[in-house]
Formats: C-alpha cells, sequence, structure tokens
C-alpha cells in the first residue's frame, strides 16, 4: 500500500530501535511529510524543551505518494523544534532518500535521545544499526558521503558537517553532496545528538492496487500537466530565472537589503549559470530536473539556486559568479544554510561599513567572503562571532535596525518592501522569514497583484499556505504548480478512498494551525510576528520600487486582517471555535 | 533490430524509467527489479552518469543451457518452466541488467516502459547494428 505502516523509532541515549505501526488516524488528517511530522511532536514533545537537548526529537517523514510514479514526489520532511527560532521547524529536502527509506519499508523515522559518542544510523530493511562515527566527525558532508558511500556502496545518506556538529542555528541537513534540509538549525539538531549521519538501502517494494492503470494514468498526468509551459521553466533555467525577474521588479536583496536592484545583476543571473552549466539533474521520480551541475574554474556544484546567489551574490555585494558557486559549495558541504549565511555575512559587512563593529569584511570584498563559511561553520576568528546568525549578533553588537531576521530566521530574497504579501507571508510563517509557507511574490512583485496594497493581501497568503501545508505533507516539490484538485484526484487513484479539493483544503488549514499551535504552546503571539524596522522605516532609492518601504501600519493592518481571516484573536492566538472545527 | 538506447547528456538521474519497468514488468515500484539501471551520483570525479540497458546483444539466449530465455521478434521472453535457476543468465548479461527473483529472473522485454516515461528522452528505442 501506499502507506508502509510502520515507524521506526530510535532512541540515540539507549542504542535500542523499535518499530511500531503508524498512526493511521494522524495520517488520516495529516497526510504525512510537513503535517504529520509535526502532529508526531506536538504529541511527543514537552512544551519548552530545548532544541538542543537530548530531549527534542528529529523526525524523518515521507508521505503517501513517496516511492511511486506520481510526478515530482522525492522530497523527504525532516522536523523538530528549532535551534534558530524555537518554533517548530519542518524542512524539505530533495534528493533520492525519502523514496530509498520507503523501499526499506517505512513511513517514518523517529530519532530520540543523545548518544554519548558520535555515531551513525545504518538502515538497510530490516537492520538497523548505530555505528560509529568516530572518523567522520570533524569531516565535511562531501568527504562524509563519499566514505559512506565507499564503505557501504550504493547507499543514500543525509550527513552534516562542521557547521551542525558546532551546533550552529543556520546548520543544515546535506544529501548527495548538493541537496540540503536547509533551515532554522535543522543540522544542529543532528548535532546535538551526535548523530553524524543517516545512511539507508531499502531493497523492498510498494505495491498499490491496479499499479498499471495507475502508472498510465499518472504518465497522463505527467505529460498533460507537469511537463507544461507553466513548470518547463525549471528544466530550461532553474530557480536562477528569478534574478532577472527581482531585479526588474526592485525585489532582489542588494547590500543587506540596502537596495532591491544590483548593477552587477548579470554576473549572477540565469544566462551566467547556463554559460557554465553541465548538466540537469532531478531528485527522484521528478520530469522537470530544476538543478544546475556547474562547473567553473575549479570550483563545481549542483547550484547555485536562486536564494543563494541573491542573499550570497548581491546582498553581499558580491557580482562574481565563481566566487558564488565557491560559497555555495563551501557552504553545502560545511552545512551552512545559504540564505542564513548569506545575510549574516552581509549583516556583518554592513556592520563593518557603519563603523558599528569591526568584522573585517565589507561588501563585495571576494577573497575575505570566500573565508567566511568555513571560519563560521568551525567558529573560528571572526566566525565565531557570525555564527551566532543575525538575530543574536544584532543583540550583541548592535545594528538592530538593519537585523534582516524574524523569530530568529534570516530572510529569503524577496525583499518585502516591494511585495507587501511576502513580507505578511514572511511574518506569519510558522518558522521564522520562510518563502516556502507562501510565495505571493508570484503573482505580486511577478504577476498582476498590485505589490504596494495592503488590500487583499491576507487572503492570498492564507490560501497559499494553507495549500502548501498540502502539498509538502503529500509530499509534492513546490515546483509543479499542482492544484489542489489534482493533488485530490491523484491521493484518491493512490489510496482508494475519495478526497476532495475542499478537504484538502481543510487538512491543509489543519496543518497550519497545528503549527501555530504548537508555536503558541511555547509562548509565541503578535508580538513575534513582526518584520525588521528596515522594512518598515527605510524607503528604498532604486529601480522598480525606489521610494518604498513597507509601513507599520499598512503591515500591522494586514496582520489584523489575517488573523481575523484565519480565526484568531487580536494578539494571534487560536480561537477555540476554530480548534475545535479543525478537530485540534 | 530495434532496442533500448541510453543517451547520458540527456539523463536527469529521475529514476521514473526504474518505476515505470518494476511497475509493468513486477507490478509494483521497486527500482531494483527494474530491467535495467541508471545511475545518477556525485562522486569524487564529479557528476557521474551512466546507463545500462538491454541491447538486444542475445549473450543470454545463446549462455542459457535450458534455452528458458529466447529471442522472438526482436524480443527476449522468459519461459520459466524451463529455467532451472542456475544464475548463468544474471552472471553473463553484459550490461548486467537480468534481474534475479525468488524463482526465475526477470529479462527486459523491450517494453518501452521506461523510454515512454524518461521525460528527457534520454532513453530512446532505436534501430541498433545487429
Amino acid at each position: 500500500m501506499a502507506y508502509m505502516d510502520k515507524v521506526l523509532r530510535i532512541n540515540l541515549t539507549t542504542g535500542k530501535s523499535t518499530t511500531e505501526p503508524l498512526n493511521k488516524e494522524w495520517a488520516r488528517e495529516y497526510l504525512g511529510g510537513k503535517g504529520l511530522s509535526i502532529k508526531y511532536l506536538y504529541e511527543e514533545l514537552k512544551p519548552g524543551v530545548d532544541p538542543l537537548s537530548a530531549n527534542n526529537k528529529l523526525i524523518l517523514m515521507t508521505g503517501p505518494i513517496t516511492g511511486t510514479l506520481v510526478p515530482n514526489s522525492g522530497k523527504l520532511a525532516i522536523a523538530a523544534k528549532s535551534p534558530a527560532t524555537g518554533t517548530i521547524l519542518d524542512c524539505s529536502i530533495g534528493g533520492h532518500f525519502a523514496s530509498e527509506l520507503k523501499f526499506a519499508g517505512y513511513d517514518a523515522v523517529i530519532i530520540e535521545g543523545k548518544a554519548d559518542k558520535p555515531v551513525y544510523l545504518y538502515i538497510e530493511d530490516d537492520k538497523v544499526e548505530l555505528r560509529s562515527a568516530a572518523t567522520l566527525w570533524g569531516k565535511g558532508a562531501h568527504e562524509t558521503e563519499h566514505l559512506l558511500y565507499e564503505e557501504l556502496g550504493d547507499v543514500i545518506t543525509l550527513a552534516i558537517g562542521q557547521a551542525g556538529e558546532n551546533l550552529l542555528t543556520m546548520a543544515c541537513i546535506s544529501s548527495e553532496l548538493y541537496r540540503q534540509a536547509g533551515r532554522g538549525g535543522i543540522g544542529a539538531v543532528m548535532g546535538s545528538k551526535n548523530l553524524k549521519a543517516i545512511s539507508v538501502r531499502g531493497t523492498g517494494g510498494i505495491k498499490i492496487p491496479d499499479i498499471r492503470k495507475f502508472s498510465a494514468a499518472m504518465n497522463k498526468i505527467k505529460r498533460e500537466d507537469t511537463m507544461t509551459d507553466d513548470n518547463m521553466w525549471a528544466y530550461s533555467d532553474g530557480t536562477p530565472m528569478i534574478v532577472d525577474l527581482s531585479q526588474s521588479t526592485g525585489i532582489l536583496p542588494t547590500r543587506n537589503f540596502q537596495e532591491g536592484t544590483f548593477d552587477e545583476y548579470r554576473a549572477i543571473n540565469s544566462d551566467a549559470v547556463k554559460s557554465v552549466l553541465k548538466a540537469k539533474k532531478a531528485c527522484f521520480a521528478c520530469p522537470l530536473a530544476c538543478s544546475n551541475y556547474v562547473k567553473m574554474g575549479k570550483t563545481e556544484v549542483e547550484g547555485p539556486e536562486y536564494e543563494t546567489l541573491a542573499l550570497c551574490g548581491s546582498n553581499c555585494g558580491i557580482g562574481d559568479m565563481e566566487a558564488v558557486i565557491e560559497f555555495n559549495r563551501l557552504c553545502d558541504d560545511h552545512c551552512l544554510d545559504t540564505i542564513s549565511a548569506g545575510n549574516t555575512v552581509a549583516f556583518a559587512m554592513e556592520m563593518t561599513e557603519k563603523g558599528i563593529h569591526d568584522f573585517g569584511i565589507r561588501f563585495g570584498e571576494v577573497e575575505k567572503y570566500l573565508t567566511m563559511p568555513t571560519l563560521i561553520a568551525t567558529r573560528q576568528g571572526v566566525g565565531a562571532d557570525l555564527a551566532l546568525g543575525v538575530k543574536k549578533m544584532a543583540e550583541k553588537f548592535g545594528g538592530r535596525d538593519f537585523a534582516m531576521e524574524i523569530k530568529g530566521l534570516e530572510i529569503p530574497g524577496y525583499e518585502p518592501r516591494g511585495s507587501w504579501a511576502m513580507g505578511l507571508a514572511y511574518g506569519t510563517s510558522d518558522r521564522g522569514a520562510c518563502h516556502m509557507r507562501a510565495w505571493p511574490a508570484a503573482v505580486e512583485a511577478f504577476g498582476d497583484i498590485d505589490p504596494f496594497t495592503s488590500e487583499g493581501k491576507a487572503e492570498l497568503v492564507i490560501g497559499m499556505q494553507d495549500d502548501n501545508s498540502v502539498k509538502f505533507s503529500a509530499i509534492w516539490c513546490d515546483f509543479w504548480a499542482i492544484s489542489t484538485e489534482r493533488m485530490a484526484e491523484i491521493l484518491t487513484l493512490l489510496l482508494g478512498r475519495e478526497f476532495t479539493a475542499a478537504e484538502l483544503k481543510t487538512t491543509g488549514e489543519r496543518i497550519y494551525n497545528l503549527a501555530h499551535l504548537f508555536n503558541e504552546r511555547e509562548g509565541f503571539d503578535r508580538k513575534d510576528d513582526y518584520l525588521p524596522a528596515r522594512i518598515y522605516n527605510e524607503k528604498l532609492t532604486t529601480g522598480f520600487t525606489a521610494g518604498r518601504s513597507l509601513p507599520k501600519e499598512e503591515y500591522e493592518k494586514m496582520l489584523s486582517e489575517y488573523y481575523k481571516l484565519r480565526g484568531w484573536d487580536e494578539n494571534g492566538k487560536i480561537t477555540a471555535e476554530k480548534k475545535k472545527a479543525l478537530n485540534l | 533490430m530495434k532496442a533500448l538506447a541510453f543517451h547520458s547528456e540527456k539523463c536527469i538521474g529521475c529514476k521514473l524509467c526504474h518505476l515505470a519497468c518494476s511497475a509493468q514488468n513486477e507490478g509494483e515500484f521497486n527500482p531494483r527489479l527494474a530491467r535495467l539501471k541508471i545511475t545518477s551520483i556525485h562522486n569524487r570525479d564529479g557528476l557521474m552518469v551512466k546507463g545500462q540497458t538491454c541491447d538486444l546483444c542475445l549473450a543470454c539466449v545463446e549462455a542459457c543451457p535450458e534455452d528458458a530465455i529466447i529471442e522472438k521478434n526482436g524480443r527476449l521472453s522468459f519461459l520459466p518452466e524451463l529455467c532451472t535457476d542456475c544464475g548463468i543468465c544474471v552472471d553473463i548479461c553484459p550490461p548486467q541488467v537480468i534481474v534475479k527473483k525468488s524463482i526465475g529472473v526477470g529479462v527486459c522485454v523491450q517494453c518501452q516502459s521506461c523510454s515512454n516515461w524518461c521525460p528527457t528522452a534520454a532513453l530512446t528505442f532505436e534501430e541498433v547494428n545487429k
């Protein structure tokens, strides 16, 4: 069946592993992926748990479509309480791990406790072993993956680098070198458990009724709805395509969000990436292959994605493709999230230029910039300060007005002053500033909706957050613009029970509300749904967004409307009626 | 004669071909039961893409001591009632794409499920020099 009906639970403190049936009732209400991992965490974590303690749990969760021919079904959710924000944290990582875990026979892995020495987890179908990672500790994720592949054969691995070992709140988890569960310090949760890597080999299969009929239906959908003009940008360009769009609409973060355009944007746009492209690469079961494998000079990477080009390129004043590629590769190897790392370096650059604190690096200084990932991940020299991330650096050294973070998570590559709904999406994201919970820039800055008004933005953001909650729970990749109706059609065919778009919209709403409830329990409310002061108070001066800010009263207006439409009170707490309606 | 051909420069490593093959021929989604092997991984030398597909070389037909694998109209057929599970075909197959099962083997029957699914035409069904 589409669910394997088996959860693997590993206690690193005792070294014991057990299996248990998947909670079917929860799976019905939360699907899998994001929703189901959050449900397990909500039920199993005590409020106030220290994210870097043995009491936090790390959950790897697949979804019902994982491992099948459903297009774009290759993603895995990895969830825990976030060390960066203290909120719930679910990340999604591409590649081939999720399907491999399912072929090994599991819907999910729940990792508890803390090993007393560095270990890695090896899963081969029913065989589950904790093995010493003494020789891997201290190594980058790339070398770790190579060594495990050489030792174990054709496994798929999730690994952490030095950033995760050193408990950085911007530490990510890598797989297949260049795929990341990027945000919120998910890699530090692994590091805090002394868990260096997880390697899996699955030799089993997934059986569903009428598999040939199902496959034929999926092939038709793939041809007629996935590989269409709406989605093939992923193959032709991938996310670097967004650089030109952001530049022309004035929302390309530049020099720590001081501007929304970058004079040297052509050095880091899609054409520049294409000029060094060697191959296109896809995740499991994805026909769109957004990934660009590039080589330039002595460096190579699968990337750089738009977020890296924006935050580690224009936002650091770096108009040098080879430098961005190398910075990207270093971040992936050390397991630094490029959104947070780029923001952090940019913040240090502005602090230095403004004379508030001397971090020894200014905008555009390529050589110093290229030393940063290693220094930060290993907490050496100035890297020890930058390893704090933007929020804590501002608390320690000043610059609070231009600390570009929300709830402790650094801001992605879409300037909110030129896309007001993006501001609301960041402010109300369940894990701090995130562009994946809702990405209204697509229809606002890059579309037909007026980006400089608060009208109608709450409804827009809510709809996207709920739709994406379903998508990330099934789990589909973001890059297929799949309708809720299509999701319902596929889930009906796969699971043999009727799904409707209306039901899925409620499921999405339930998932988003549960994430919010988790955060509410941790003490989050309206005071935490802020934007950085720079967004409210400073006007941009160049390009399409010249003269624009997002005034605080306009933001607060959107926020109040958002709470009201969500069925939350003025302080952002879910009302009793809403909880009841969603069975929370 | 027409047979499968692999064009590595077009392959994106999505494994849809593996899933399509195993669904069609084994009735389950299981990449390791596919009668082809496409590898796309980053090793120490960079991205390595490799394709192993049946090109109808007929080495298995010649090697099978029981005539349990035959070629008819440009397609292989496996006759399970004749197979003694000796494993010779699995070992001798030059591209290593015959799947050893609990009983008998799985051979590529050129059903083209893989090439029909391939999103980039990295797998094609075309004339081979035989």
